[in-house]
């Protein structure tokens, strides 16, 4: 199986020939690669060389922690590589945003209206949580929209609030 | 004297009280909200009783409950930790009016230090030098506030006289700002302590925070243990303390003078059990008194291992009426004690808080460690209550050996279910700033970033890829081909590779 990965700006093109083989860039290496106690940490014997890693699943892609530094992969087969080549790219820049509470909790204020223009960095919901007022800002300038939640809801995890178009 | 104790907190400082109590072989009484019911306090103490449903304020904060519990169970002394009720007068008061040793200063003194801006003026008065601010007004409208903050100049920092723990807090840097970050303020300040009050201080710039311990029995002993380095912080929340300050160093002449002050500062409110005095103190070594924290710290730990004294043991034992252990002649600082605090947040993400059930927790052992905490595989990280899930504290005959000591532990502690800043303390080791003991208040929030190219750092990105790639490959097998688990006996890449094999 051949694919695809991408480590920040930095391509790696690995080639998984059996349980123990792989090619990365060409290079063969011999690997024992396993998780411990069913758990997302991952211990990865590369030629000898011991690596122990935790790994995340988000939306974007998985997120590797290794050595206390966070590497953001994607990794595509051939297949989707073509597929994504064919469409033309990304296009998340122009996308509508949708706010998602990172975490439950208690809605404080809401510095914002509906149809309010936003520039990238403005704060549009305070959430408190774990006694502390967190600020949630939008990532991209746009007009609030859909404003689903007012001061006092109690909101949960993942739980949209409002979207910035 | 009592010889059962009602510990009124939760979380790793419950569990650290009652661990002194059973080595003092003591009963232990736990009180526990809902969220809390599986919390390790509730399971090492003696008994625990449930005070009510999981937000703070009708739980933790509700203080005639838990004098109620106390009598029912007929513990003669309550412990109240940190946060919470530790430094409300009424509640010490009220202990003591149900007849209750309240193991922590008397009431008069939460008092006078607990309200920061008469504190202030008491130490003032007692000749120390304090960070110029709105001292001796009393509580103040926000008009009056406004009228004065041009006096003090800005930048200026609005504090909860309740507060602690930069909750409530708000940075200034002109009028404009002002009306909204006071009202933001009070907000957080009255969800935190149930008081909104607020005063104003100057901002000092380029300034160190370092804090001196201190106990003092009924006897008229006072002493202290040393200070603590406390500069490492961000949004006003400490994340990381050592013992000694890098800053003071070899300096024994300033070390003695604060601690001196700080001791002074203790006597000028007839001061009894463990407290702490906090310094700003600037670049050219003038230091000014900030407040004093009339309760067991959070950092305690750092204290403990350069000194050996078991603050809660002496705390206790204050409680109990008798006299300390130890003079000041008997206090020596030994090596070197950094402590980090790991806290259930994000550092890839603006370190917002990360909730959720903790399903795998291996701890760092070995030489010179110690791991402050209450939680476990299994427990739930509820929103409820602060971010703080553990303690990791280390000692070194140096200050370089405890730096890789704890970077060595820091590698070795795993924790899986919630996002946890152990990646920005590792980032923090590296740092040649962090090294070198050259940060003050300022350095996380303005010099810090988590980025790996910073300071040249190493970084393994093919190594990166091929795990990644391996995970991804294995969660594709596993879509393709659903199979129960516990069905097959050997690992899922033999499966998959014996599967391929078969289909071709």
């Amino acid at each position: 199986m051949k694919y695809v990965t991408t480590i920040g700006e930095r391509e790696f093109l690995v080639e998984i020939i059996d349980e123990h083989h792989l090619l990365v860039n060409g290079v063969a290496y011999v690997v024992d690669f396993d998780s411990l106690s069913d758990q997302p940490v991952f211990s990865l014997l590369l030629d000898g060389q011991s690596f122990e890693s935790y790994v995340y699943t988000s939306e974007e892609g998985l997120q590797v922690l290794l050595h206390g530094n966070l590497y953001p992969a994607t990794v595509e087969d051939e297949r989707e590589k073509r597929l994504r080549a064919a469409s033309g790219g990304r296009v998340a820049e122009r996308e509508e945003f949708h706010l998602k509470a990172p975490m439950p909790g208690l809605v404080v204020s809401i510095p914002v209206q509906e149809g309010q223009h936003v520039e990238k960095g403005d704060v549009l919901v305070i959430l408190e949580s774990m006694k502390m007022q967190n600020e949630l800002k939008s990532p991209r300038p746009g007009t609030v929209a859909r404003l689903r939640i007012k001061n006092g809801d109690s909101v949960e995890q993942r739980q949209t609030l409002l979207s910035v178009v | 004297m009592f010889n059962k104790v009602l510990i009124a907190n939760r979380g790793e400082i419950a569990v650290r009280i009652i661990r002194a109590c059973r080595e003092l072989g003591m009963q232990t009484v736990a009180v526990y909200s809902e969220a809390d019911r599986q919390a390790l306090h509730v399971r090492y103490a003696d008994e625990a009783y449930l005070l009510g449903s999981s937000p703070s304020r009708e739980s933790y904060l509700r203080g005639d409950k838990i004098i109620e519990i106390a009598q029912k169970s007929e513990a003669r002394a309550i412990h109240p930790g940190y946060g919470f009720l530790a430094e409300r007068a009424d509640f010490a008061e009220a202990c003591q009016e149900a007849g209750l040793a309240f193991i922590g200063p008397k009431p008069s003194s939460i008092a006078a230090m607990g309200d920061k801006a008469v504190a202030r003026s008491t130490v003032a008065r007692a000749g120390v030098q304090v960070v110029p601010g709105t001292e001796g007004e009393g509580s103040l409208r926000d008009e009056d506030l406004l009228s004065l903050a041009h006096g003090i100049g800005f930048p200026l920092l609005i504090k909860a006289t309740a507060g602690g723990g930069g909750k409530g807090m708000r940075e200034v840097s002109n009028l404009v700002e002002m009306p909204g970050l006071l009202a933001s303020a009070r907000r957080e300040a009255e969800a935190a302590f149930g008081d909104g009050n607020v005063y104003l201080e100057k901002l000092l710039e380029g300034a160190r925070h370092i804090e001196y311990q201190i106990l003092a029995d009924s006897h008229g002993n006072v002493i202290h243990l040393g200070e603590r380095e406390c500069s490492l912080q961000r949004r006003h929340q400490k994340l990381l303390e050592e013992s000694p300050s890098p800053f003071i160093g070899d300096d024994q002449e300033i070390r003695q003078r604060m601690g001196q002050v700080a001791v002074r500062a203790s006597q000028a409110v007839g001061y009894t059990n463990a407290g702490t005095i906090e310094f700003l103190v600037d670049k050219d070594k003038n230091f000014y008194f900030l407040e004093m924290n009339t309760r067991l710290q959070v950092e305690h730990p750092v204290t403990e291992i350069v000194t050996g004294v078991d603050i809660v043991k002496e705390q206790i034992r204050i409680a109990r009426g008798r006299q300390m252990r130890y003079t000041q002649a008997d206090i020596q600082m030994k090596g070197w004690g950094i402590e980090c605090r790991i806290n259930a947040e994000d550092p890839y993400n603006n370190f917002l808080p990360s909730t959720g059930r903790i399903t795998h927790s291996l701890l760092p052992t070995g030489p010179g460690v110690r791991v402050d905490t209450g939680v476990y595989p299994g427990f739930e990280i509820s929103p409820y209550y602060d971010s703080l899930i553990s303690k990791l504290i280390v000692w070194g005959e140096t200050r370089a050996e405890a730096v890789l000591r704890m970077r060595r532990a820091l590698e070795e502690y795993k924790i899986v279910g919630v996002r946890t800043n152990v990646p920005f303390h590792q980032s923090l080791m590296d740092s040649h700033r962090f090294m070198g003991g050259q940060y003050d208040t300022r350095f996380v929030e303005e010099r810090f970033s988590m980025g790996a190219a910073e300071e040249g750092k190493s970084t393994r990105p093919e190594i990166a890829a091929i795990i990644a790639t391996l995970v991804a490959h294995q969660q594709t097998q596993r879509a393709a081909h659903i199979i129960q688990r516990n069905e097959r006996d050997t690992s899922n890449w033999k499966w998959i590779s014996r599967w391929e094999r078969m289909q071709r």
